[in-house]
């Protein structure tokens, strides 16, 4: 059954739940409602013996489709691309459509991979229903895209941050999060331990040049 | 090794005894056992494990790898140093026994390198010790760690040792 027959099938069999089915690489790829996730998932393990989660995607789709390196003018000073000071957007707190986690499935019964692709909600903190129940090499994978992107995962055991500092505020991967961070560390000689303190560095936009000699 | 034999002396007294200052005598002794405490934090702790290993052989200079900072002169930073591992580093530091140096090895431990605008990134490890040897490169060869590491035994060699106590 080629990938195209499979997709179909899978649309058939889980119509129900409302999924959209697409191929992406030779892969189908499975939208769905965050509110029919967690069935969705237990049937794909039970019926389709996905047996194994590869890897759980977090994407923050706030900039999507804006064009940083685009430019129609050069002049003899260099490109108007990328240098926007738009580059980090203004926080937004509407989660409209902003942040969808993509779940990579393996069969190995089947020698067959798929795709999950769910929109969080739109609630503040964005939500998704926690999948450690029915794999669960979910676990670390749900605590590195709540540290990084700031989605819950309803019902993880210890949804605590994975790789930022103790005490870090913010979600660093979120598109309005500033590359250069809020705080930054020092040893402060007084009190003889390191602290925190605001960032001492700005964004610096790197503004392309083109260098040309002055007769031309 | 800056001790100097008199000739004199040997011709007088027949050899025997060499004469010097004891700056240069503790000096001459503490350049030729620097112990590092091994602060690997990336890929410049390759580097530094090819330096020590058998083709640059550090043990040549004296140069032995040390897992406890109890037992260090020298901290080598080789690698990024990041905000959670920033009070490590100090605590490390504090624990080791004077006199104690630093060689910062590598862009980013000199001043945050590649990493320097991010958010998680220490700019520099001397923002959170202080650095006797800067060694720049992006990993630094060995040969440029060892290089590093003879500039710090000339520096200690400059060193008043007995006044500074």
């Amino acid at each position: 059954m080629d990938s195209e027959e499979y997709s179909k099938s899978l649309e058939e069999k889980f119509h129900q739940y409302k999924i959209g089915v697409s191929i992406n690489r030779s892969n189908p790829e499975i939208e769905v409602n965050h509110e029919h996730l967690i069935e969705l998932a237990k049937k794909l393990k039970k019926d389709e013996s996905y047996e194994i989660l590869m890897d759980v995607i977090a994407v923050d789709f706030l900039t999507y489709g804006d064009v940083d390196w685009k430019t129609n003018d050069a002049t003899n000073t260099g490109y108007s691309r990328a240098v926007k000071p738009t580059i980090i957007p203004e926080i937004d707190e509407t989660f409209v459509e902003r942040f969808a986690v993509f779940y990579q499935l393996l069969s190995v019964s089947n020698n067959r991979r798929l795709t999950l692709k769910v929109f969080a909600s739109e609630s503040n903190p964005p939500s998704v229903p926690s999948l450690v129940d029915i794999w669960s090499s979910a676990d670390w994978f749900e605590r590195e895209a709540f540290d990084l992107m700031g989605i819950h995962f309803d019902g993880h055991p210890d949804l605590r941050r994975i790789l930022t500092d103790y005490g870090f505020i913010g979600h660093p991967f979120r598109k309005d999060f500033p590359t250069n961070g809020n705080l930054e560390v020092v040893y402060d000689e007084e009190k003889e331990e390191v602290v925190y303190q605001p960032v001492s560095i700005s964004t610096r936009p790197t503004v392309p040049r083109v260098i040309r000699d002055r007769n031309d | 090794m800056g001790l100097e034999t008199d000739n004199d002396l040997i011709d007088q007294q027949g050899p025997g005894f060499i004469i010097t200052s004891v700056d240069k005598l503790v000096n001459w002794a503490r350049t030729g056992s620097m112990w590092p405490v091994t602060f690997g934090l990336a890929c410049c702790a390759i580097e530094m494990m090819h330096a020590g290993a058998a083709r640059y052989d550090t043990d040549r200079f004296g140069v032995f790898f040390r897992p406890s900072p109890r037992q260090s002169d020298v901290m080598i930073v080789a690698g990024t140093l990041v905000n959670k591992m920033a009070p490590a580093l100090r605590k490390v530091y504090d624990q080791m026994a004077e006199p104690k140096w630093v060689i910062s090895m590598g862009s980013c431990a000199n001043g945050g390198g590649y990493y320097h605008h991010s958010y998680s990134v220490v700019r520099g490890c001397d923002q959170i010790i202080p650095v006797d040897i800067y060694v720049p490169g992006c990993p630094p060869t060995s040969e440029a760690l060892i290089n590093g590491i003879i500039e710090l035994q000339e520096k200690i060699k400059n060193e008043e040792s007995i006044a500074n106590g």
